[in-house]
């Protein structure tokens, strides 16, 4: 443990506990000493300190010790009173207001970590001026009449040589009517230690003078009480002191230098010389001798078990006399008095045993007396004394606290003796590693002194943040109630220091309430203080704050403003939250060999293009990248970087969120950009003028308007709703080769405040990562640009392409490109990603109309808009060659629409264009279109085909129209069919079914055709067998509209798509086309006076579940014979037809049992080709016929019936039984057939049966087609009658 | 009266905290819960309690302020329960009873898969129950 003396508190209590001297000067003395800047106390302050001297002292019981340190405090006569509170107070505030300005932390400062302030030791964290406070504050309470250590010991009288009648001048200055009031009112013993001094000035002439009046003292008072002291012995003043032992009276430098400057060092000696005489040889020894005599009264009167019991009786009987609130009055010769200055000279000469054994003798009297001051005021001196001595340590701060309780109780009037003994108690506790304690006190020392509480409040902080472990959250908490004391006081500086500190506590925490009320309260602090730039920064912590209620964000936003507004500046905020930017929605959009028609089109993913463009682009077939090609132009650092062409924007998507609940409005929000020359060009053309010196520089051109400036930046303003996110689209424009790097988003928020954003910062490490993981840079991330030379770009669109259609629909586009440069660009190629829909037509169907265009005409040049067609099947269309799109003109080109199927339909349309001679980087374009369209289905239209029995390559056709569209009314126009050789022709006119020829919404219809095989001898015709057709007209009869040509080039074209999608193309089908027209239509139509064209594609009506050999028997239906003469012959000739593309064998059996007629019967009605092994139709069963006979239609039940009935007579097939041919392909024989009839009749002819076979020719042969099978005979029904 | 509850992580930061006063003093409130976090930490750390007061969670009253009672509640899981009352003598088997009922509505608070651990509590199923309890807390003191 530590010697108490040494420890903080007991330094303080060696150095304020002293003997006081009062000193009684005449004017001229002072007069004298202000020559040198100083009173006369003043002057001789610094040497009544003595750490130095040796002082033998007797205790009271005799035990002899040394005083090694001394002090004694000099104060004027008039001095020696208890000072006014309300001057106390302001020389207090002043103390504080002057630390506020010395320790106010400079304005560039961080602000203090938690972690930095905890690892400093404890002297650099806590602010000097506390202690410097502390003892100001303790001062205050000097002389207070309860207390003896501040009573005077001694009295020093002072007069001048010059005086007139100098022994009359000392008389004179003792005088009862000068002397303080304490000792005039009887608090304090009036007969103390008198000392002569007589001053000498040398100023004033040589000494002798004094030297003989000092005699005359000496001679008056004694002869050891006088001295003389000369001052002043410099002459000329300029007596510099190098460290001046007054500096502390003074604060300012300038006046510090001089002081004491007529001071010789002599003169120094002889003040030192008197002042250790002065303390040793008599105010040590007459304190001494007064203990000595103090002490012999109290154990006269009270040591002694006698002389307590007596006091304790004569109190119990003085109890009821006296009831004043602050006890009795106790004089300088009452024992209590007496008593306590025992105990407080004890203490100063060191003497602690005595001094505690006083205070505790007297303060059982005083609390008996209620004497609670001053009680308060020995318990206080107990627990001191207890804490020199080292010993007791619990009863030392119960002393302390039982004194500042009592202090407490007493009231505000003596709320300055509890402030002090909390201090005191404090620093004990502080000197016992008890600061958790210690705060604690500090805290209720806080009374309505509201500045006073602020200092001990952040005292208390400290204190918590030097308790181990450090308890944070007190800390701060402390400095906000202390910030919150300062502020109210007016001590703004100290505020803002206080809530500085706070700071650190509460950042970085999820405490936002508070942090942002800390942060909200410097700001306006240090705005009221003028330092706007320092509040603005503290304001913008809090500026978007999402969390804050309405109110609050409003109260922010407006304060900010209004500090930025005070500073009259511009401020340029990096990462202003407000509002926030949503880094990851950044996208870069710029052109390279790449440009887009539309930002939609630029959204596309880069693989859709890649897809589409891949043979079309030759660099990318020759596997080597352009920019491979190209690498020796670029640099290789920017090998990796963009490259983009001046003149052209490159566009930047950002998204802004607002995160607060009020409505903020953002105005001008631009890209920050660099553009520098490149530097291999600065390199090569140092000398050229092309190279603006500009660019060098970095530059944010903000001037739209400015031509010459090498950027052009958009600016956009919006406002955002509380909470609301946007997405903004900027561009920049290099108009300048060089290497642009877009660096960030700036914006202004009012008039005064920009914020920047940088996206670098953010996206670097995202770059990196990915650069490692792929080769290829990403565009969307990358954000520098090399800039080449202007070139020519193509701008494109399709004017007239409708969103939204009907499916069917039929259209002619027209794609327009445009070219705003002064180069050509040649050699233009265009792929479309879907052909079924959209296709490049012929140029000279540009200008025709475009209904018209497709009727057929007469003499149709189908071969020049086939060939067209056929070169359309493959992918990329190839302008003609010598098409090339010059400068600043436009071309135009047909396109053909067709909605081929309801849905969503995108198309994708790049547009591929080289330039001559432009540039050595970039060789061709391409340009990139995009659209999307919503079709709607229209009508429904389905085929249904089945073979006509009785006839050869004849076909029913029943067509179901349904309009599924809810208000469309269509015009049923055209069918036609396409493929070999078919002719269509109506079974029914068309009046009697559809009167109007219009399907209204909902309406369906079903319409019956045959369809019959056209044969046509000409073999050139064959060889195209596709594009045939035959139309049937639909229309109103007496329309005299021609009809479409459904052979020629567009529909044609979308034909061969159509049943490219449709499935698998095989012989034997047949497709149809079925036309109607829309004349007003609800549907967006890009000419809305023409009549829209629907055309619906239905393809391959298949006929191959039928089997490819038909026939049919011919022959007499009746016949009259006589049978009386013979039997009747019969001749029947059959017709084969073979339709299918190999060569066929046919057996024809002939059976001569009628019974298996009901399977017959069968078969005809179902086309059910049975299967060899159920052909003993013959043996069939009674019981089969009636379940068929049951179960059949009404004509077959009929028919059964008869047969059954005329089941006896029979006919027989003469002739060969069994009949083998071959049939060449699509070909027909012919076989003649004979029956024998025998009795008059109605015969069935359908006992017969085709077995074919078809001959296993060429590979391509479909398996889906029968390669053999067997029919049953069609019923022929013949009659013979007998002949009269 | 219950004037705040709080639920505080155990880095200390605020999950749930909820005045129930007319006033607008949430941010005195919010100062009084940071404030009693130091004395929570203190009673952990300094554990001179031993036996059977080692594992008991309830912390007792934290600190008298001039006009509330701070009491704590510490979860095995180091959350921090907090509640100011204005209540000047409340007997510690309500306080008790309110912070168990406070643990189960945390729990099945943090036991939605929804919630992330470490976040602030958002439910307001939570908000609800605990509203709840507060309000039988001052009708069971009052019997």
């Amino acid at each position: 443990m530590v010697d108490p003396a040494n420890t903080p508190l007991g330094k303080m209590l060696v150095e304020e506990i002293t003997p006081v001297v009062m000193v009684l000067c005449t004017p001229l003395v002072e007069e004298s000493c202000l020559k040198n800047g100083l009173s006369f106390v003043q002057m001789l302050s610094p040497f009544c300190d003595f750490t130095n001297i040796d002082v033998p002292v007797r205790t009271a019981s005799d035990q002899p010790y040394r005083l090694r340190k001394f002090k004694f405090r000099l104060f004027y006569a008039s001095d020696i009173r208890q000072p006014n509170l309300e001057v106390a107070k302001e020389r207090l505030k002043q103390v504080i207001t002057k630390a506020g300005e010395d320790d106010f932390p400079e304005i560039s400062s961080d602000l203090p970590q938690v972690n930095d302030l905890l690892s400093r030791h404890e002297s650099e964290i806590l602010p000097t001026w506390f202690q410097f406070f502390n003892k100001e504050l303790v001062r205050t309470l000097s002389f207070s009449d309860h207390e003896a250590f501040d009573h005077p010991v001694a009295c020093l009288l002072v007069v001048s040589s010059r005086d007139e009648e100098p022994i009359n001048r000392f008389i004179d200055l003792f005088n009862t009517n000068k002397l303080p009031s304490l000792l005039n009112d009887g608090a304090m013993d009036p007969k103390i230690l008198k000392h002569y001094l007589l001053v000498h000035d040398n100023q004033d002439g040589a000494s002798e003078k004094a030297i003989k009046l000092l005699t005359e003292m000496r001679s008056t008072f004694g002869p050891n009480d006088c001295q003389l002291l000369c001052i002043n012995s410099s002459q000329d003043g300029q007596t510099r002191h190098k460290e001046t032992p007054w500096a502390t009276f003074r604060s300012d430098a300038l006046a510090t230098e001089h002081l004491g400057r007529f001071l010789r060092l002599d003169d120094l000696n002889e003040i030192k010389n008197l002042m250790q005489e002065l303390s040793s040889k008599h105010i040590i020894p007459y304190m001494e001798q007064k203990i000595r005599l103090l002490n012999q009264q109290v154990s006269s009167t009270r040591k002694g078990f006698r002389n307590q019991f007596k006091n304790l009786w004569w109190r119990k009987g003085k109890e009821d006399a006296l009831d004043t609130t602050n006890g009795p009055v106790y004089t300088f010769s009452s024992i209590e008095s007496q008593i306590r200055v025992l105990g407080d000279y004890a203490f100063i000469l060191r003497d602690y045993e005595l001094a505690v054994s006083s205070y505790r003798l007297i303060s059982t009297d005083y609390k008996l007396d209620k004497a609670w001051k001053r009680y308060a005021g020995v318990q206080e001196m107990i627990g001191l004394t207890y804490f020199m001595l080292d010993q007791s340590r619990k009863e030392a701060e119960y002393c302390m606290e039982n004194a500042f309780n009592t202090y407490l109780k007493l009231g505000s009037a003596v709320q300055q003796n509890a402030t002090r003994c909390g201090l005191w108690w404090i620093e004990m506790l502080k000197t016992r590693n008890q600061i958790k304690e210690a705060a604690t006190v500090y805290f209720r020392i806080c009374g309505e002194d509201l500045l006073h509480s602020a200092v001990m409040l952040e005292q208390a902080s400290f204190c918590y943040l030097l308790s181990k472990p450090p308890m944070l959250h007190k800390y701060g908490f402390h400095l906000v109630l202390s910030g919150d004391h300062y502020k109210k006081c007016d001590q703004i500086k100290h505020a803002i220091r206080t809530y500085r500190n706070a700071v650190s506590v509460y950042r970085g925490t999820t405490w936002n309430l508070i942090e942002d009320r800390v942060h909200f309260h410097i700001g306006q602090w240090y705005a009221s203080l003028g330092m706007y730039d320092v509040a603005v920064t503290h304001m913008l912590e809090i500026l978007a704050s999402s969390h804050q209620s309405k109110t609050s964000q409003e109260l922010f936003l407006r304060d900010f403003l209004h500090i930025v507004q005070k500073t009259g500046k511009t401020f340029e905020v990096s990462k202003l939250q407000l509002p926030v930017i949503n880094i990851s929605s950044l996208k870069v959009i710029f052109e390279d060999h790449r440009t887009y028609a539309s930002p939609v089109a630029a959204s596309i993913k880069e693989g859709v293009w890649r897809s589409l463009e891949e043979d079309m682009i030759p660099s990318l077939s020759a596997k080597s990248n352009w920019l491979d090609v190209q690498s020796k132009l670029i640099p290789r650092k920017y090998k990796e970087s963009n490259i983009c062409v001046a003149g052209e924007a490159i566009i930047v998507d950002i998204e802004f969120k607002n995160p607060l609940q009020i409505p903020i409005s953002i105005l001008s929000v631009s890209l920050i950009c660099e553009l520098s020359a490149n530097p291999e060009e600065l390199n090569s053309e140092a000398n050229s003028s092309n190279v603006e010196p500009q660019d060098d520089e970095y530059k944010t051109s903000t001037s739209t308007g400015d031509i010459n400036s090498s950027l052009v930046l958009s600016e956009v303003d919006f406002s955002l709703e509380g909470g609301e996110t946007i997405l903004v689209q900027l561009t920049v424009t290099p108009r300048v080769e060089g290497i642009l790097t877009i660096v960030g988003v700036k914006w202004k928020l009012s008039s005064s405040v920009v914020g920047l954003h940088n996206f670098e910062s953010n996206s670097v490490n995202k770059r990196i990562a990915k650069g490692r993981r792929k080769a290829k840079h990403l565009p969307s991330s990358d954000l520098k640009f090399i800039v080449i030379k202007s070139l020519p770009r193509l701008q494109g669109f399709i004017p007239s392409l409708p969103e939204k259609t009907y499916a069917g629909d039929l259209r002619h586009l027209v794609l327009e490109l445009n070219n705003q440069s002064k180069f050509p660009v040649k050699n233009l190629k265009m792929k479309i990603n879907n052909p079924r829909v959209l296709n490049a037509g012929n140029q000279s169907y540009l200008n025709l109309e475009f209904p018209a265009c497709l009727e057929k005409k007469l003499n149709v040049e189908q071969s020049s808009g086939h060939g067209n067609a056929k070169k359309m099947l493959q992918n990329v269309f190839h302008f003609p060659e010598d098409i090339s799109v010059q400068e600043e003109t436009s071309l135009s080109w047909p396109l053909w629409f067709h909605a081929a199927v309801p849905g969503n339909i995108s198309l994708y349309i790049t547009v591929y264009y080289e330039m001559e001679n432009v540039s050595s980087i970039m060789k061709f374009r391409t340009l990139r279109m995009h659209y999307n369209l919503q079709v709607l289905p229209s009508l429904d239209v389905s085929f249904e085909l089945s073979p006509c029995p009785s006839r050869l390559e004849e076909f029913l056709l029943r067509m179901d129209v349904v309009n599924k569209t809810s208000s469309e009314c269509f015009q049923i126009h055209q069918l036609s069919s396409v493929g070999r050789q078919w002719d269509v022709s109506l079974l029914q006119p068309l009046d009697s079914i559809l009167p109007s020829q219009s399907l209204f919404a909902g309406q369906a219809l079903s319409c019956f055709f045959m369809l019959k095989y056209h044969r046509k001898s000409s073999t050139s015709e064959d060889s195209n067998p596709l594009f045939l057709q035959s139309d049937v007209r639909l229309g109103p009869p007496g329309n005299s509209e021609a009809l479409f040509d459904v052979c020629s080039s567009p529909l044609a074209d979308f034909h061969d798509y159509e049943r490219l999608y449709q499935g698998m193309s095989c012989q034997g089908n047949v497709d149809f086309v079925f036309i109607t027209q829309l004349r007003r239509g609800n549907i967006d139509s890009g000419a809305p006076h023409r009549p829209l064209l629907f055309s619906y594609h239905v393809c391959h009506c298949s006929l191959s579940s039928f089997s490819p050999i038909s026939w049919f028997v011919d022959g007499p239906r009746s016949i009259q014979h006589n049978f009386s003469a013979s039997p009747c012959g019969v001749n029947l000739k059959m017709t084969i037809n073979n339709s299918s593309d190999a060569a066929s064998s046919v057996h024809i059996k002939t059976f001569d049992s009628p019974s298996s007629n009901s399977q017959s019967i069968d078969a005809t009605a179902s086309q059910l080709v049975l299967p060899l092994e159920n052909q003993a139709g013959w043996f069939s069963i009674s019981a089969v016929n009636d379940t068929k006979v049951i179960t059949t239609d009404a004509l077959a039940k009929r028919i059964t019936k008869s047969v059954s009935l005329e089941s006896a007579p029979q006919f027989i097939w003469t002739g060969s039984s069994s009949t083998k041919l071959k049939i060449q392909p699509r070909a027909t024989a012919e076989i003649p057939l004979q029956i024998c009839v025998f009795a008059p009749g109605m015969y069935d002819l359908s006992n017969y049966a085709l077995n074919w076979n078809l001959a296993p020719i060429e590979e391509s042969q479909g398996e889906a087609n029968k390669s053999s099978g067997e029919c049953q005979g069609y019923p022929y029904y013949l009659t013979v009658l007998q002949s009269i | 009266m219950i004037v705040c509850v709080a639920v505080v992580g155990h880095q200390n930061n605020p999950l749930y905290i909820q005045s129930f006063t007319d006033a607008d003093d949430a941010l005195k409130l919010h100062h009084i819960v940071h404030c009693s976090l130091d004395v929570v930490d203190e009673r952990v750390n300094n554990p001179k309690k031993s036996g059977p007061t080692l594992n008991e969670t309830f912390l007792g009253l934290l600190y008298p302020t001039e006009n509330y009672k701070v009491y704590g509640y510490l979860t095995n899981t180091k959350v921090k329960f907090i509640l100011v009352t204005t209540d000047l003598d409340v007997r510690d088997a309500d306080v008790r009873n309110f912070f168990r009922r406070f643990h189960a509505a945390y729990v099945d608070a943090v036991s939605n898969p929804f919630h992330v651990p470490g976040k602030k509590i958002t439910s307001r199923t939570f908000a609800d129950r605990v509203s709840t309890i507060v309000k039988s807390f001052g009708l069971s003191s009052a019997v």
